[in-house]
């Protein structure tokens, strides 16, 4: 059985992150992946597909019930660890900071694993890198609406023009060392409190 | 005053997360010279590792966890982790579905009338109509593999002479997640924290049937839990994190603050769940089943009377005894130097010394189980 042989199941709440490391596995050859992203019928499903490794996101309730499983000897037939090589404590950071946590079917040869860790774990980080920037493209995009509509209110109801109107507001935030953002509100509550 | 030391302080939503709260909340930490970052869980092997990896410094962790993370049990990877404190008795409870509860009052009155210790044998003898229908085993679930909770349940389903093996499924979900899962009818029964059972009978889904009272008071629960690597570089802010957390416990267990106390916690931050269920518990008058009046239980939740808090080493000794049972842990285990290397009395008594509260003489008891009188199997 090569590496790339191996029955790998993702276990994600978030089916876009789950997406992503299904993708990076797929692309790197592992054809034998699947996915669970609700929780129904847990037990039954990981039993049915009898994975070798599980990647599922450190934060999932459903891992105490997993632990439970693979306690019980009766359900499950092979040995299960958490990660492959526990003196390996800085890959184990790596994925614990990432999110990222794996049960494997014990025996398994570290060099197999760590290909599948390494993977899972940059993907993790990507996915969080590209909620930030969105996040953060969002918030910005807020932020210039909150502007443009303060510069406006200023222009209609103070007769600046609108170099006139953002210089006044930046002014504003300068002087009380706040965002520009957050003056831009308060003129927006302001007017809106007038009428 | 110098600037407070941050310690990321994990918990989870239940009622006995309240002595880090009230520590956080009521400035018991910030005159210990700490600020307190709780932060929420949602799962305990999520805490455990978050713990063993230095993401969290310190826990509400049940008390089995730092004791199985020493010895590298379930798979897990071993972290030497130390308890120095109890964080309280009772709050637990087991709560079955309605439709069970019915079947269990047609099948034994007499028996569901009597002592709530007892009421399992109600249960064999539904058990028994089942087997005898072919019908498929009943599931039960507690919180985790080395919770107190697997092995109250274990204990209560053996004093109806149930076998846990052979007669249910028995798994585990998480605190938060029990009432969804019994209304969802994965589960017919659990045994879990407050406010998780009451929650079940407020909605109309269940009925607790036995508290922790009922099976054993004194039981160990949560502990505070910290990396023994933590400890060890930073033994003076864990001496000041142990005070901070005894002086909470005795707060939190003044009966006038506990309306106070479940306000604080039924917020969206901490337990997130309605207070009237809240203060119903923390006030000792909770009740059961619908219909029912409140019970009388003074005792649902100590903090700190009756030396609660107290890090007993046969508290941890106990436990092992149980993860034995179950397989969790092999018979090569030196039990006696695992309870001691986990569980740190000695340093609870050097925190609480400039407190002048009073310590037991020794870290051993008796734990004389009471009630069932049966061995769990």
């Amino acid at each position: 059985m090569s590496a790339q042989d191996l029955k790998i199941l993702v276990i994600d709440e978030h089916p876009d992150r789950a997406a992503i490391v299904e993708r990076g596995l797929v692309e790197a050859g592992y054809t034998r992946v699947s996915l669970i992203s609700a929780s129904v019928n847990l037990i039954g499903r990981v039993q049915a597909l009898e994975p070798d490794v599980i990647i599922i996101d450190l934060e999932n309730p459903d891992r105490d019930t997993l632990e439970e499983m693979f306690q019980v000897s009766r359900v499950i037939q092979r040995p299960i660890a958490m990660f492959v090589d526990q003196s390996d404590t800085a890959s184990i950071h790596a994925a614990i900071e990432a999110g990222v946590s794996a049960y494997v079917v014990d025996g398994l040869r570290q060099e197999r694993i760590k290909p599948i860790l390494e993977l899972a774990v940059s993907r993790f980080n990507a996915f969080s890198r590209l909620r930030r920037e969105r996040d953060e493209a969002q918030a910005k995009l807020a932020d210039r609406k909150v502007v443009e509509r303060a510069k406006g209110l200023l222009m209609k109801k103070k007769g600046l023009d609108e170099e006139g109107a953002y210089n006044l507001l930046r002014r504003a935030a300068m002087d009380r060392n706040r965002k520009l953002a957050d003056i831009a509100q308060s003129v927006i509550t302001a007017f809106e409190l007038e009428i | 005053m110098s600037e407070p030391v941050t310690i990321n302080f994990g918990f989870t939503p239940l009622v006995d997360c309240a002595i880090p709260v009230v520590a956080h909340e009521m400035g018991f930490a910030q005159e210990e010279g700490i600020r307190l970052n709780l932060v929420r869980e949602a799962s305990w092997a999520a805490m455990r590792d978050k713990l063993a990896f230095g993401v969290l410094d310190a826990a509400h962790i049940l008390a089995g966890i730092p004791i199985a993370s020493s010895l590298g049990l379930g798979g897990a990877p071993r972290v030497a982790m130390i308890a120095p404190m109890g964080l309280g008795r009772g709050g637990s409870a087991i709560t079955v579905s309605n439709t069970l509860y019915q079947r269990m009052l047609e099948a034994e009155p007499t028996i569901m009338t009597g002592p709530r210790a007892q009421v399992a044998r109600a249960l064999r003898t539904v058990i028994e109509q089942d087997r005898r229908a072919g019908r498929p085993p009943l599931s039960f679930a507690s919180v985790f593999p080395v919770s107190s909770h697997n092995y109250e349940l274990r204990y209560w389903l053996a004093a109806g002479g149930i076998d846990h093996a052979r007669d249910v499924n028995l798994g585990v979900v998480v605190p938060p997640r029990m009432v969804e899962s019994l209304r969802m009818g994965w589960i017919d029964g659990y045994c879990v924290g407050e406010p998780w059972n009451l929650r079940a009978v407020q909605q109309g889904l269940g009925a607790i049937v036995a508290t922790r009272a009922d099976i054993w008071q004194d039981a160990p629960d949560k502990v505070l839990g910290v990396r023994k690597e933590w400890a060890e570089q930073n033994p003076d802010l864990l001496l000041a994190l142990i005070r901070a957390c005894v002086r909470a416990a005795r707060w939190a267990d003044v009966s006038e603050n506990r309306t106070v106390l479940a306000d604080m916690l039924a917020t969206q931050h901490y337990v997130a769940a309605p207070v009237e269920l809240l203060r119903a518990t923390l006030t000792g008058k909770p009740v059961l089943r619908r219909g029912a009046e409140a019970s009388d239980l003074p005792d649902r939740h100590v903090f700190y009377r009756q030396q609660a808090a107290f890090p007993w080493r046969s508290h941890a000794h106990w436990l092992l005894t149980q993860m034995r049972r179950c397989g969790q842990v092999g018979a090569d285990i030196d039990m006696r130097a695992a309870a001691e290397s986990v569980y740190r009395p000695d340093l609870y008594r050097r925190a609480v010394a400039p407190l002048g509260l009073p310590v037991p003489a020794g870290d051993w008891k008796s734990e004389d189980r009471e009630a069932t009188g049966e061995e769990a199997v």
